[in-house]
């Protein structure tokens, strides 16, 4: 791949911006208040130029806040001060066209790209088409200038690619792309990422940060919000933390390390944020699945017994999540068996599989699970409606009653039951779905990247509400993609790979390592 | 009402002398929200009471009756299109599909000699029938419900032409039938009854039941209302059996009010002002949400201001215009506030 600009990381190493350049990018003092909260309180840090400097923290922890005041979405409280490439800009007086001027370039989760429309269509929306005499598109304009882009950033895309045909991970360096294009200095200006990676699988976030560590080496100030801490740790210069809206702290490269960011996100020690499950040894078996045959599964079997964490490693598109709905009745199968509890069950649909004990949280939270427009406690009682029915109406002050109860149980952060769901924190959104699912006390508890958006303390806390029904005799099998956690939650995994139990770890087998070259590789394991 | 927060929970805690003044604040806007409608309507009745153009007839006792007699039939419309929106479903057929059982109840009486209550079972049955087909191309086949009913609200439109040759059947309709539609009870018109019974059972089916609950769901997020275990096509299906059954017995009541059946009645301006009524009638007492009370108050505010304007002598153009703004301006309002409360605006 030919290089960005002189300096190549690989040949020279990285080149790590010193303490002694200016800062690009300078907040001071920033607040803002909202009613009824502190989104932020008096924040400052600085991007040096050239830096690879990386935003975390949790769920409510205003990292939000702050990138939408710098885009000027928001304007901050009187008294901070936002300075951009020595210019000055009163956070009550940002906004979108100040924010341009100054440099500051953003690229969302999920980039606005059009995938209907080729490479170049795409770069030439963000600064209009270039024209010929007659008014109509200078089409071979259009092409050269893409070329020198696709040049400039390393895009593997030809001009009249269309933008479907490309991986996750170009689409957003042509988000990318487009958003810097029109910079006076090649790597002048400042580009925010807003989690871009929220929604790619590992091996696109791999391509991705390649690229963002090639652009920061040639000098593009780069600033990276993320919930993933093993990509800040591997690509950051720097991180800065914030929690409950202040700073919590910023951490250079040597003392940048996953432990350390989540002590300073969670503003605790690390051993308290993942509960250790108790290993079960009873041999009660709780479900059996026998040759499941559908989707992307070629053949899968497992046990799970009661009381256990039964772990799904995979990668994305190795069927795991189609497991988890099959099981739930929520997705075709073309054959096999589920055994549960000793017989032989066909469910006919998800109702069945409900009543038979098993509970789903899905992996889309909002697509799948969430009723945005509801209040707390319908949302929480939405699986059990039928139960305040008292033949005449529904008793909507037990249900209230039973959600506030709830909502102390679940340690759920809102204001009152009555709330709309979408006002919570994504954190406090899940628990509310997952309290949904064990308030129906469920045998089999089926849970699809439960932690999927969720910051380190919610997370804790939905793990430590997983190890009460487990205790309790209820079977959980999880699937998630960040195998730190599954190694901490699971009693025994299976990994998944190409729709085959690729094969089983239990104890001291079960570790991050073992787990990525498992999910990865492609040869056959003997398990 | 507030839930404290378990100590374990980190959110954004702060101090509460800064929260209550907000809070306060906040409430008092979302008070605003869900009266707003209600105070613009008092405004209205006070200013046409007042104005001296319309104050020498508006508000006798001989208007408002007729004001209320009237609105049972578009009343009963709005309730009728108010259950499939609550699935995120439009059923753009009600207006016409009070049409088509209204020419058939007066027909079968009329042209059959069917006694009463048999004409008015065959009337709410066509009206469900027709709920039924297109719950199930919606709902089981998937067309997308607009395109459906608009289909179907035509070709009613059609068989009612057929049926009558474009002329009224006002021969040998039941004597207690028109005498329903055209009476007083306490003072109220008789049809107000009607309304208000429907309106009630609507109301107790929308939030007090648990398919009240289930429409809602599937109205917010049909996936996920689909992965709680609800069924969701056939929850779908009968909100559209109920509401063409609803828009049977509209046309049931238009024969009572009018003595007869005519082509002229029950057509794609009523659903429209239906419609208007409903999206209305989700920016008051439960903004976001379609709901029955809302609509009943939109019912007679869209009334009275209609008929205080055609009082002050204003054509009768300014009434479609009125109603067509009122229903552009409901959706308008209702979409910011949806915007709002799913955190986009």
């Amino acid at each position: 791949m030919s290089g960005l600009g002189g300096r190549d990381s690989d040949a020279e190493g990285q080149a790590t911006p010193r303490p002694e350049d200016p800062p690009v990018l300078r907040v001071a003092h920033l607040s803002k208040a909202f009613p009824g909260t502190r989104a932020l309180d008096d924040v400052s840090f600085d991007v040096r130029a050239g830096e690879f400097h990386a935003l975390v923290g949790g769920n409510g922890s205003g990292k939000s806040t702050l990138i939408k005041i710098l885009a000027g979405v928001y304007h901050g409280d009187p008294g901070g001060v936002i300075t951009v490439g020595g210019r000055e800009i009163p956070a009550e007086r940002t906004s979108p066209d100040a924010a341009r001027a100054a440099g500051l370039r953003f690229v969302h989760q999920n980039p606005a790209v059009f995938p209907a429309m080729s490479v170049a269509e795409n770069l030439a929306i963000g600064r209009g088409f270039p024209t010929t005499r007659l008014h109509n598109v200078d089409w071979r304009a259009v092409r050269r200038r893409t070329a020198e882009l696709i040049e400039r950033f390393d895009i593997p895309a030809r001009p009249d690619s269309l933008v479907r045909d490309l991986r996750p991970a170009e689409r957003a360096m042509v988000a990318i792309a487009r958003a810097l294009q029109d910079q006076e200095g090649e790597r002048s200006g400042v580009l925010v990422l807003d989690e871009p990676t929220a929604s790619l699988a590992r091996a696109e976030v791999v391509r991705l940060l390649g690229a963002l560590t090639r652009y920061a080496a040639s000098g593009q100030t780069i600033l990276y919000v993320s919930h993933r801490l093993d990509e800040v740790v591997d690509s950051a210069d720097r991180a800065t933390v914030l929690r409950d809206g202040r700073l919590a702290g910023t951490l250079e490269g040597g003392e940048l390390s996953e432990g350390r960011l989540i002590e300073l996100i969670a503003g605790r020690p690390i051993e308290g944020v993942f509960p250790e499950m108790p290993r079960v040894d009873g041999e009660d078996i709780a479900l059996e699945v026998r040759h499941l045959v559908g989707g992307p599964l070629s053949e899968v079997s497992f046990t799970l017994r009661r009381g256990e964490v039964l772990g799904v490693a995979g990668l994305l598109g190795s069927g795991r999540s189609e497991l988890l709905k099959m099981i739930f009745g929520a997705y075709p199968k073309r054959s096999g068996e589920i055994v549960l509890g000793g017989h032989t069950v066909s469910f006919r649909d998800i109702g069945d599989a409900m009543r038979a004990g098993i509970a789903y949280v899905p992996e889309d939270r909002g697509g799948e699970a969430a009723f945005m427009d509801m209040s707390v406690s319908e949302n929480m009682t939405a699986a059990l409606v039928g139960r305040y029915w008292n033949g005449m109406r529904l008793n909507h002050r037990r249900a209230d009653a039973d959600a506030r109860e709830a909502i102390g149980r679940f340690a759920v952060t809102a204001v009152s039951e009555h709330e709309d769901l979408a006002t919570l924190s994504g954190g406090n959104q899940q628990k509310v779905i997952l309290a949904r699912w064990l308030l129906r006390r469920p045998t089999i508890l089926l849970l699809d990247e439960p932690t999927h958006g969720v910051d380190v303390n919610a997370r804790s806390e939905i793990y430590n509400l997983v190890r009460k029904v487990v205790s309790e005799g209820c079977s959980v099998v999880v699937v998630t993609s960040d195998f730190e956690e599954l190694s901490h939650v699971s009693d025994r995994v299976i990994v998944l790979n190409h729709g085959r139990v690729h094969a089983e770890l239990t104890g001291a087998d079960i570790n991050p390592t073992r787990l990525t070259e498992l999910a990865y590789s492609t040869t056959e394991v003997a398990s | 009402m507030s839930v404290t927060k378990d100590p374990v929970a980190r959110g954004a805690t702060f101090g509460s002398e800064s929260r209550d003044p907000d809070h306060s604040r906040q409430r008092w806007l979302s008070l605003v929200e869900r009266y707003a409608l209600v105070g613009v309507f008092i405004l209205v009745m006070v200013f046409f009471t007042f104005w001296s153009k319309t104050s020498k007839h508006f508000l006798t006792t001989a208007d408002v009756q007729n004001v209320l007699g009237n609105q049972a039939v578009i009343g009963i419309l709005a309730l009728a299109i108010i259950i499939p929106l609550t699935c995120g479903e439009f059923d753009f057929s009600v207006g016409s599909v009070a049409g088509l059982p209204q020419v058939l109840c007066a027909g079968f009486m009329a042209r059959l000699g069917l006694p009463l209550v048999v004409a008015i079972a065959a009337a709410i049955g066509v009206g469900a029938l027709i709920g039924l087909s297109n719950g199930n191309t919606v709902a089981r086949i998937g067309v997308n419900s607009l395109i459906v009913t608009l289909g179907v609200s035509t070709v009613a439109v059609g068989i009612v032409e057929w049926y009558t040759k474009g002329l009224s059947i006002i021969n040998h309709i039941s004597k207690s039938l028109t005498n329903l539609g055209n009476g007083n009870w306490l003072g109220i018109p008789r049809t107000i009854y009607f309304l208000a019974v429907v309106a009630v059972l609507v109301y107790y089916l929308l939030e007090q039941t648990p398919y009240g609950r289930y429409l809602h769901s599937i109205g917010s997020n049909r996936d996920a209302a689909r992965l709680v275990g609800l069924r969701v096509e056939r929850l779908i299906l009968i909100a559209f059996v109920l509401s063409g059954a609803l828009a049977g017995l509209a046309g049931v009541l238009l024969v009572a009010r009018n003595g007869g059946a005519s082509p002229q009645t029950g057509t794609v301006a009523d659903t429209l002002q239906a419609l208007a009524a409903a999206f209305l009638g989700a920016t008051a007492i439960k903004p976001g949400r379609f709901n029955v009370p809302g609509t009943m108050i939109a019912i007679f505010f869209l009334a009275f201001t209609v008929t205080g304007l055609s009082l002050a002598g204003v054509a009768n153009w300014i009434n479609d215009v009125f109603n067509g703004a009122a229903l552009f301006v409901a959706v308008l309002i209702s979409t910011i506030v949806g915007r709002k409360r799913a955190g986009i605006g």
